[in-house]
């Protein structure tokens, strides 16, 4: 293999978690916390950009240790890596922006339990070396980061008539949007949106 | 399993959580002291927040409520006493919920500071909402009370959130209260008027 080739292939292991696996819109993984964290964007955006650290560094950790790690007790080791990270992160954001931390902090522990970074350190991770493993990370958080920046704009926008905590309607257009009932709603219509553009656009393209 | 795979086994466990561990404590070293001055940082703006007029803040003491470390203020204008301020704690769903409040020196509410909590994410923090805080302006000792439905006269409990908002009230900001108006009344009483 020629080094240009290797590259393309990082490229699309980084389309690859934007798109074709996207945790969210194509592997439905992770939904709880989609629907839990995006009632509006600043919520969506401090998580997917906690999400996308998280997940590359587990993902690095994971594919370095992979040969270390004893396959009968590789998930509670893949917990332990999880979380560990997810408290580096927790803490350091918590010194280095606390009026950040103030509005995510709560929400930024509850990464531990995300399906998706466990079901990416088990796929893919665990049995990749330690450069592809840190571009599918990348891939797949910054997947997530679209997904939960996309659900959060149209829960806020939809559900509370304003974008990143500033009023544009002055008016509530349906509130249920930012309810729990209709994070569930907000996220199947655009599930289905994106499904549908992807059929139709990316199967053209042959990223199928 | 042999004995041996069971070896491999726990040694390989145990290698990695003491590696775990030992990163954590060095990330929890290092931070922890920037927390603790953020932390104080965010107290002091609180205390402008609740007490604008005040020209000077002083502690005045330390109490304690659920084995945690609370401390009150008196806020100063012209040399006299114009408000008190207390830290206190309430027991929340699932965590101690650090509100910090400010009366007048009737030791009537005119402001409440939820400072931290680590109550549901998406519920329980409906408790910082200003205008669920915003009920306790006005409100003395005989008034911080929680209700279930309309009201104007007491607390308004917030629906599914009860048990964080009833910590808020009747934990926090009752206790405090009465702590700082039998302590003030019995031993601050020269500071106030004359």
């Amino acid at each position: 293999m020629s080094a240009t080739n290797e590259k393309v292939s990082y490229v699309e292991l980084i389309t690859n978690g934007l798109l074709k696996e996207n945790p969210i819109f194509r592997l439905a993984l992770s939904l709880c916390p989609a629907i839990a964290v995006t009632n509006n964007l600043k919520n969506g955006v401090f998580m997917g950009l906690a999400v996308v650290v998280v997940q590359v560094m587990v993902n690095l950790t994971i594919s370095a240790m992979r040969s270390f790690i004893s396959p009968r007790i590789r998930l509670p080791i893949f917990m332990l890596v999880i979380s560990g990270w997810v408290t580096v992160v927790n803490l350091v954001m918590d010194a280095a922006v606390p009026d950040v931390y103030k509005d995510v902090g709560l929400y930024i522990q509850l990464i531990v339990a995300f399906a998706s970074i466990l079901a990416r350190a088990e796929m893919f991770a665990s049995k990749n070396p330690v450069v592809p493993s840190a571009f599918d990370g990348i891939g797949q958080g910054i997947g997530f980061f679209f997904a939960l920046v996309v659900i959060s704009a149209f829960r806020e926008v939809i559900g509370k008539g304003s974008i990143w905590g500033m009023d544009i309607f002055g008016t509530k257009p349906l509130l249920i949007l930012i309810l729990p009932a209709g994070g569930f709603f907000a996220v199947g219509i655009l599930m289905a949106a994106f499904n549908w553009f992807y059929e139709k656009f990316g199967a053209k393209s042959g990223a199928h | 399993m042999t004995g041996k795979d069971i070896v491999k086994i726990v040694l390989n466990l145990v290698i990695i959580y003491l590696i775990g561990g030992a990163i954590l404590a060095v990330v929890h070293a290092k931070t922890s002291p920037v927390r603790y001055q953020n932390n104080i940082i965010a107290e002091q703006k609180a205390l402008k927040l609740l007490v604008p007029d005040a020209e000077t803040t002083e502690m005045i003491g330390e109490w304690e409520i659920h084995g945690k470390h609370g401390k009150y203020w008196k806020a100063l204008k012209d040399g006299k006493p114009i408000a008190y301020v207390i830290l206190s704690f309430g027991k929340g769903y699932s965590s101690y919920i650090k509100t910090l409040v400010a009366v007048d020196t009737n030791f009537t509410v005119t402001k409440i500071e939820i400072l931290d909590h680590k109550e549901t994410p998406g519920l329980g923090d409906e408790i910082l909402v200003p205008a669920w805080k915003d009920q306790f302006k006005g409100k003395d000792l005989d008034h911080i009370k929680l209700v279930k439905g309309e009201t104007k006269e007491y607390i308004q409990a917030i629906t599914g959130v009860t048990i964080s908002s009833r910590a808020v009230t009747e934990d926090a900001v009752k206790n405090g209260v009465k702590f700082l108006k039998e302590t003030i009344e019995k031993g601050g009483v020269a500071h106030v008027g004359h």
